[in-house]
């Protein structure tokens, strides 16, 4: 591919930016990126392209993909920094030492009444974690999964348990099988 | 009386910028069922995020509404953007500058002071002088396979050396990648697969560090597919070069689509699927960009014109050489010629006129030995070979197989194939060279050129 000279690339790219804009921002809205997380996506792909503009061949429809994959990326680190946040938490409430005995036995009914909901996979997996402090291999070995395979089970699972949890007016989590 | 988290405390645990004693806090709070405060959380995070069997049971009450969205404002994200850009901009055209200087500057030391002063000396450590050595290896490609790799090998040293604050670290990883890929590729057209294997596992892990655009993917995949082949490993190559299609098309790179149609043809060409590499390399020769990869071109309709003579499609191999007259003169260089003129004999061959075929291989042939191409001579005195069988010329065949073993003697080729070319010498003297034997000889001598430490028969 022909490489431009610096003021027609300069201008190529701020062109292409200036009429790629509208699509950027129906993009964002769509995926409901919050403005102060949007610089950074946006940053990080049009710097991208700045970097490989001789590479790539039909940019405009490279950088919106590339924001489209950016906004699902951020979501999916949204939803994983979420779910460890409420599995660490709910470890941190089980695991403290003098708490009284009612609260004990509400915490236990409370999370029992939200595991409930979820499929006979999710609530046996997170039963043997939270209820008998199961480590991700003991898991693997009780359930039948390989280890290696243990990490996405379980973070599935705690998927569901974060959407179980805020879901207002209980919904089923659908069964296995 | 319960009481309830305040909203910014929901809000800021939605979007994880809490600190673990308030997370736990607020999972008790949730564990018991509380719908307002679930609400306020929920709606702090987009529908999809929940997803759909969620999103019904709270869309309802959900403060996201399209007019909300609209309302999303990213005129700073942008204008910040656009700041950091501009910046960017001019860093990038100084190096753009800089670079061709310092490639010159390079390319007249030898290739240890070359090393050295690319690890030493941060003039070199740039991007765009990373892409420049990258090109340029890319370029000597089959010329000067030596070359290329030593250009490669600078990239892949430059590119490690790359400031991870100044370019990023994930485009650093992609660029990596690149290298790798780019200097796997050189070991593979010098026929060092194991070095080629090690090569493109590393610019496999480095692409998981970069990131993630779908073309620096497909780049790998495509110079992979070319050493699947090379192994003759057809099936994988053809598995990565589907994907490389599929990738092209999603990002609508319409010229990397023809390159990876190309590379099909070539290697079901090589896999002895004639009529399956025409359908391709002519499906793939209609997306490809002229102008940016006119040797692509030239590569790509050149064994086009090989297989429809070889499938006896001689008009239109004959009309698609004529249609490509121009383009290798254009190129103008010697290697290009030289095919030209071997498959202009192989078609004359095969229309009967011996008298010219025989000719432009003889001339052909000089020209071979001239370069130094001890694979390409063998193959071509068995073109001619083939000539002389049909023509019951058995003292040429004599004279062409005693001219043939001392020149390979002192040439690049390996143990097997000068047993196989032995073995032709022999059946020469006895004249008993037939058709199928020079036949069965060429397919071996591609097969072994390709694939050294086979053996003539194993290979069938």
């Amino acid at each position: 591919m022909p490489t431009l000279d610096h003021p027609e690339l300069r201008e190529s790219l701020n062109k292409l930016l200036k009429n790629a804009r509208p699509r950027l921002e129906r993009v964002l809205r769509h995926f409901e990126v919050p403005p102060e997380d949007a610089e950074d996506i946006l940053q990080d792909a049009q710097l991208t392209l700045l970097y490989k503009w001789d590479k790539i061949r039909s940019p405009e429809s490279w950088l919106i993909g590339t924001v489209k994959k950016k906004c699902i990326m951020y979501w999916r680190k949204r939803r994983g920094s979420l779910c460890d946040a409420v599995d660490t938490a709910i470890l941190d409430l089980i695991s403290v030492p003098q708490a009284p005995n009612q609260e004990r036995t509400e915490l236990s009914c409370d999370l029992n009444r939200v595991l409930a909901r979820l499929s006979l996979r999710c609530r046996s997996l997170l039963k043997l974690r939270y209820g008998l402090g199961y480590g991700p291999n003991e898991v693997a070995e009780q359930m039948g999964y390989q280890a290696s395979s243990i990490r996405k089970v379980t973070n599935r699972c705690l998927a569901a348990l974060t959407r179980q949890l805020l879901a207002v007016g209980f919904q089923r989590e659908p069964q296995d099988g | 009386m319960v009481e309830h988290p305040h909203r910014i405390q929901l809000e800021g645990f939605g979007r994880g910028e809490l600190q673990a004693r308030e997370n736990r806090a607020i999972v008790r709070h949730l564990l018991t069922g509380c719908a307002r405060c679930r609400k306020v959380t929920a709606n702090s995070l987009p529908v999809s995020f929940l997803g759909a069997a969620d999103a019904a049971g709270f869309a309802s009450g959900r403060l996201g509404t399209a007019l909300e969205l609209e309302s999303l404002d990213y005129s700073s994200a942008f204008a910040a953007v656009r700041r950091e850009l501009g910046k960017r901009q001019l860093a990038l055209e100084t190096e753009r500058e800089a670079a061709p200087a310092l490639l010159r500057e390079l390319a007249a030391r030898p290739f240890d002071r070359q090393w050295m002063l690319v690890t030493s000396d941060p003039r070199f450590r740039t991007w765009v002088f990373c892409d420049l050595l990258l090109d340029a290896s890319r370029e000597w490609g089959f010329q000067d396979p030596a070359r290329a790799l030593e250009l490669a090998e600078l990239g892949a040293a430059v590119a490690c050396l790359l400031s991870h604050e100044v370019y990023g670290a994930a485009r650093v990883g992609d660029i990596s990648a690149r290298a790798w890929a780019t200097l796997a590729n050189a070991e593979r057209i010098r026929s060092d697969f194991r070095a080629a294997e090690r090569g493109f596992a590393r610019a496999e892990r480095l692409l998981k560090t970069g990131t993630g655009d779908p073309l620096e993917k497909a780049g790998v995949m495509l110079l992979k597919a070319s050493l699947r082949g090379s192994q003759r490993r057809f099936a994988e190559a053809f598995r990565l070069l589907d994907r490389v299609v599929g990738i092209a098309r999603r990002c609508g790179d319409l010229h990397l689509c023809g390159k990876a149609l190309i590379a099909k043809g070539f290697l079901s060409g090589i896999a002895g699927q004639a009529e399956e590499a025409i359908r391709l390399l002519g499906e793939g020769i209609d997306f490809i960009d002229v102008e940016s990869e006119p040797r692509l071109l030239v590569a790509a309709r050149h064994n086009l014109i090989l297989y429809l003579s070889e499938s006896g499609r001689q008009p239109e191999a004959l009309a698609l050489l004529e249609q490509t007259r121009p383009l290798y003169s254009r190129l103008g260089d010697q290697m290009n010629l030289i095919r030209l003129r071997w498959v202009e004999g192989k078609i004359a061959a095969a229309l009967g006129q011996w008298a010219t075929a025989e000719a432009l291989l003889n001339r052909v042939r000089e020209d071979l030995v001239e370069q130094e191409l001890g694979y390409d001579v063998a193959l071509l005195s068995l073109d001619l070979a083939s000539l002389y069988a049909r023509q019951g010329r058995g003292a040429e065949m004599r004279r062409l197989a005693e001219e043939m073993i001392p020149i390979f003697q002192s040439r690049d080729v390996h143990r097997e194939a000068m047993a196989a070319l032995i073995v032709f010498q022999k059946a020469a003297e006895m004249e008993r060279v037939t058709l199928g034997l020079v036949e069965e000889l060429s397919d071996f001598l591609r097969k072994c050129r390709e694939t050294p430490g086979l053996r003539f028969r194993d290979s069938l």
